[in-house]
């Protein structure tokens, strides 16, 4: 991590994610309060309240966790997915390979969040590991034609010693080539996945389509849609906090991969 | 007879990792009008360096610490090159020196056909009818032995190596300059290749009477293109002569030794004899001559003091301390009895 | 083979050889793909709409025979006008009829006013969008490649920077939270813009029509979800952009064209422009898809209504048909717009026209 904001972007990360996570466990109960509805930032309350008396901060350190689990879960599922195929597809060729191009071709042009709010009118999204099924299913066609592209390159390489091998060599050759050679554009994409997959989960809770069981960021942003907090200047953090949450989120993660960028680019670095 | 190109003390630096670098460290050279001069060396002396830094086109890195460039134009006025301003430049790039580069694969644009780029280079410089250029651009091509028909249409992928080279050969004549810069103009291509692409530039010389800069690491070629060579080693011109005295009487021991690598294609393949060692870093030359690890003459005053060019003959000057010493037998080049058993045994 | 038999025998190798021909040609092949990206998300809705347990049909079915007391085969009836197949019929003839249907437009009618085409319906709400977003894309993606071939240009400078640190802003904030906060912030907390008039597509009591008047009015109600797509996705040019200026600068060709004493701004343009723009035309299609599934979020903040106001609507009454419709004409829009953008980069790039131009 030779970038300086790069470096400061993956603290912030961690940071974050570490909050979120272990947060929770040091929080104090909500206590709903109907006289306290929508105060203004204060000492008792950091980032005031919601409608219906609550302290938005300890929501807002609760709200991390169930979001970024699902996320999580969506990414490594795909980023899954994106390996086995991806060099599968490379390694074997001819027609299995064409199949699996097309089928990612397909997933690529179809907009995610439709097909993902068709799934919800059809069933209920309540189960965390469903969501994290349905998110992870369409995410991976990116990472699965870097990982094919880069087993296609090694498969040219490793053609001439293949034939110095045993057959049973090659793949589990072929599998400790790849993935030392590609941890860090794995782990990358695994981030941005699962970034993703935090925002299009916040976005089916936003729109109502995936049920509100907990206090997550999704929901808080819910509410203050549906019960028209966005409208009220006193309101402000109900609404702010998730958005702000969320984008630091992304905002790291975006400075991170940049940085990871200009070091697989060596053009983009200033000389 | 005034030189068209007066060369004085250059020195090019480029900006590295690990601080400056003098790439070309003190080159002075005159190039009189339809003269050819071979640039000689192996990768890494500087050579392009210079054919560049004569167009000023260095890369962002690069650029021209002290020296001068001058020019003596059609109308008798010299200017110096460097000191040119941009339109000034652009205006002077390619109608009065053209330059043609090494790797012909990607130096023309992949998306525009050859008439658009034809084209594009003659409209930056001249104003010209539609069918005149036409006429120019066709005429052009057919010295450098293409069929206009078959390439003007085509984009720079559909053509073999050998005929982008001639397009771009074709492309440099088209303002008429007064000096051809070639840099590597036959490397990368096949044998036969080779062969046409010097019969096209002997004919064009005789035709047009440009004077010519090319650098290369091929000897023969020299031989046969150069009217003068300069061979050069570690940024610097360490031989400069005719080019029969060069190639029979050098008188730097690195000239020697780049002409005893070269192997004989009649007779006995006899030992190659190549230099020993390697060139030197740049960025730490050794102190003196920077030939003088690897040189057979070599003695205590050659690690003093760096030699400059002196004379050894008529119009042949060297760079060695020991110059007079310096001496080159040729080898026969006749078949001898052995070979002839080879040949009768049926090898 | 009697020797009469010769000539089917040669039919058949030349049929072959033309085929295969044709199908070498760049535009053939990508057409039929995108034919059959189409075909296997219709297939792909009749299996989720008709085949999953507990699938809409057979509620429907149900609901009807319980609450109506109707026979199965009426309810099937019923059903059979409302999704355009009848499930009375073997599994293979409704999906045949599905098919036939799509092609003659039929995509059934509404669950919720079975008089209306989903057709009808879709094509009422699906111009907003295609108007927000095509704008939005197109109005990013120009500003985005010329911002980017500034920053390629000028690398290194205070332009370079400050516009990296913008982009990787606005990167950060998925569109439909930058729409709230324009809402917030410019709406509500500042008042500097009539939210509550901007709702909408168009202002009530307009006629749609194609006077000045009613475009301007639209472009009024269109400019918040615009500019939400435009500074959502702008960064993302910047960066495909500067990278391939960068490389394309980079390039042999070049600095010969420099040495030809070619002007700078047409080596600007035909040299560095044309080569450098080449990534944004795969990347325009990835966006365009994007988007459009963005604007199921956006055009609910802004309450603009497009398709994907229509669809948000229409999950949440549940109306499978005109789901299911509009599952395909986004389908549709989208592949179609692939198909457009990887043809113009075919045009623009001559070395892909060959056999086998693989775009990945």
């Amino acid at each position: 991590m030779r970038s300086k904001s790069g470096f400061a972007g993956f603290i912030v990360f961690v940071l974050l994610v570490l909050i979120a996570v272990i947060g929770p466990l040091f929080t104090p109960q909500l206590v709903t309060d109907v006289t306290a509805v929508y105060l203004p930032p204060s000492g008792a309350h950091w980032l005031g309240t919601d409608s219906e008396g609550r302290d938005i901060l300890v929501q807002m350190i609760n709200g991390g966790r169930p979001v970024i689990l699902v996320g999580v879960l969506a990414g490594a599922i795909s980023t899954l997915i994106a390996i086995v195929f991806g060099s599968l597809g490379a390694y074997l060729g001819g027609w299995v390979d064409s199949v699996i191009v097309s089928v990612t071709d397909i997933v690529l042009t179809v907009p995610q969040i439709i097909l993902l709010a068709v799934l919800a009118s059809l069933y209920t999204l309540d189960s965390p590991w469903l969501l994290a099924v349905i998110l992870g299913a369409f995410a991976w066609p990116y990472l699965l034609r870097s990982v094919r592209a880069q087993v296609f390159s090694l498969k040219e390489r490793e053609y001439v010693e293949a034939a110095q091998l045993l057959d049973l060599g090659t793949p589990h050759i072929l599998f400790r080539e790849i993935l030392p050679n590609m941890a860090s554009f794995i782990m990358m994409n695994f981030v941005v996945t699962m970034t993703n997959a935090i925002y299009a989960l916040v976005g089916l809770y936003f729109l109502g389509l995936a049920p509100i069981v907990d206090d997550n960021w999704g929901a808080m942003l819910n509410k203050a849609w549906t019960r028209g907090a966005i409208f009220f200047s006193d309101s402000l953090f109900y609404v702010l906090a998730p958005i702000i949450a969320i984008s630091i989120l992304q905002l790291s993660l975006v400075t991170m991969t940049r940085s990871f960028e200009e070091i697989l680019n060596p053009r983009l670095r200033q000389s | 007879m005034e030189p068209i190109l007066s060369v004085r003390d250059l020195v090019v630096e480029y900006r590295t990792a690990a601080g400056p670098v003098r790439a070309v460290r003190g080159v002075s050279f005159d190039l009189y009008p339809h003269e050819s001069l071979a640039l000689i060396g192996e990768s890494g002396c500087g050579k392009t360096t210079l054919g560049l830094a004569l167009l000023r086109l260095l890369p962002k890195l690069g650029s021209v610490s002290s020296g001068e460039v001058r020019y003596r134009r059609r109308d008798g006025e010299v200017v110096d090159l460097l000191k040119l301003s941009r339109e000034e430049l652009r205006r002077f790039r390619w109608s009065e020196a053209a330059m043609v580069f090494q790797g012909s694969m990607n130096s023309l644009n992949p998306l525009l056909r050859v008439r658009d780029q034809m084209r594009d280079t003659v409209r930056a410089h001249r104003r010209m009818p539609a069918d005149e250029l036409g006429r120019l651009v066709e005429d052009v091509l057919r010295k450098v032995q293409l069929d206009p028909e078959r390439v003007l249409p085509a984009y720079p992928h559909e053509l073999s190596g050998g005929m982008k080279q001639r397009v771009l050969i074709a492309m440099s004549l088209l303002l008429d300059p007064q000096i051809l810069v070639l840099d590597e103009p036959t490397t990368a291509l096949d044998i036969r290749t080779q062969r046409a692409i010097v019969d096209v530039l002997h004919e064009l010389r005789a035709q047009l009477g440009f004077a010519m800069i090319f650098v290369s690491h091929d000897l023969p070629l020299a031989a046969e293109l150069a009217d003068r060579v300069a061979t050069m080693y570690a940024g610097r011109i360490i031989e400069l002569g005719g080019v029969r005295d060069l190639f029979y009487q050098p008188r730097h021991p690195y000239t020697v030794g780049l002409l005893g690598a070269v192997p004989s294609v009649v007779g006995d393949l006899s030992e190659l004899a190549s230099i020993p060692g390697g060139p030197p870093s740049l960025l730490a030359l050794p102190s003196g001559c920077p030939f003088q690890p690897r040189c057979g003459y070599a003695e205590a005053d050659c690690e003093a003091a760096e030699p400059d060019l002196a004379a050894v003959g008529a119009g042949h000057t060297a760079a060695c301390h020991h110059r007079d010493r310096v001496t080159y037998t040729r080898k026969p080049a006749t078949a001898g009895p052995a070979s002839d058993e080879k040949v009768a045994s049926g090898g | 083979m009697v020797a009469s038999d010769t000539e089917p025998v040669i039919r058949p190798a030349l049929l072959r050889r033309i085929t295969a021909r044709i199908y070498h040609i760049y535009v053939v092949r990508r057409v039929l793909k995108s034919i059959l990206t189409v075909y296997l998300v219709a297939t792909g809705t009749f299996f989720l709409v008709r085949l999953l347990p507990g699938n809409p049909v057979q509620v429907y079915i149900n609901t009807q025979m319980s609450q109506y007391g109707i026979s199965y085969q009426d309810a099937a009836s019923q059903a059979a006008g409302l999704f355009s197949f009848n499930p009375n019929r073997p599994l293979p003839e409704q999906y045949w009829e599905y098919l036939t249907g799509m092609l003659h437009g039929d995509l059934g009618q509404s669950l919720l006013s079975p008089s209306t085409s989903v057709l009808q319906i879709v094509f009422e709400y699906l111009p907003w969008t295609v108007f927000s977003v095509g704008l939005g894309v197109l109005i990013s993606c120009g500003l985005g490649s010329l911002l980017g071939m500034l920053m390629a240009y000028r690398r290194g400078g205070w332009i370079d920077h400050t516009l990296s640190l913008i982009s990787s802003l606005l990167h950060s904030i998925p569109n439909y939270l930058l729409a709230m906060l324009i809402v917030v912030f410019f709406g509500v907390q500042l008042d500097v813009l009539p939210i509550a008039q901007m709702r909408g597509a168009y202002s009530p009591g307009v006629t749609p029509e194609f006077s000045l008047d009613f475009i301007s009015d639209a472009m009024y109600h269109a400019s918040l979800p615009i500019t939400v797509y435009v500074l959502t996705t702008i960064g993302g040019w910047m960066l495909v952009m500067k990278a391939s200026t960068v490389d394309t600068l980079s390039e042999d060709f070049i600095t010969v064209a420099r040495a030809r004493g070619l002007r700078d701004s047409r080596i600007a343009s035909a040299y560095v422009g044309r080569n450098a723009v080449l990534p944004v035309f795969p990347q325009l299609a990835i966006t365009l898809g994007f988007v459009v599934g963005g604007s199921i979020l956006v055009e609910q903040v802004f309450q603009y209504q497009g398709i994907g106001f229509l669809l948000l609507q229409s999950v949440q009454r549940r109306d499978y048909p005109v789901l299911q419709g509009i599952l395909l004409v986004v389908t549709i829009a989208v592949v179609a717009a692939n198909l457009v953008s990887d043809l113009l980069y075919s045009r623009l790039d001559p070395r892909v026209r060959g056999a086998g131009g693989e775009s990945s």
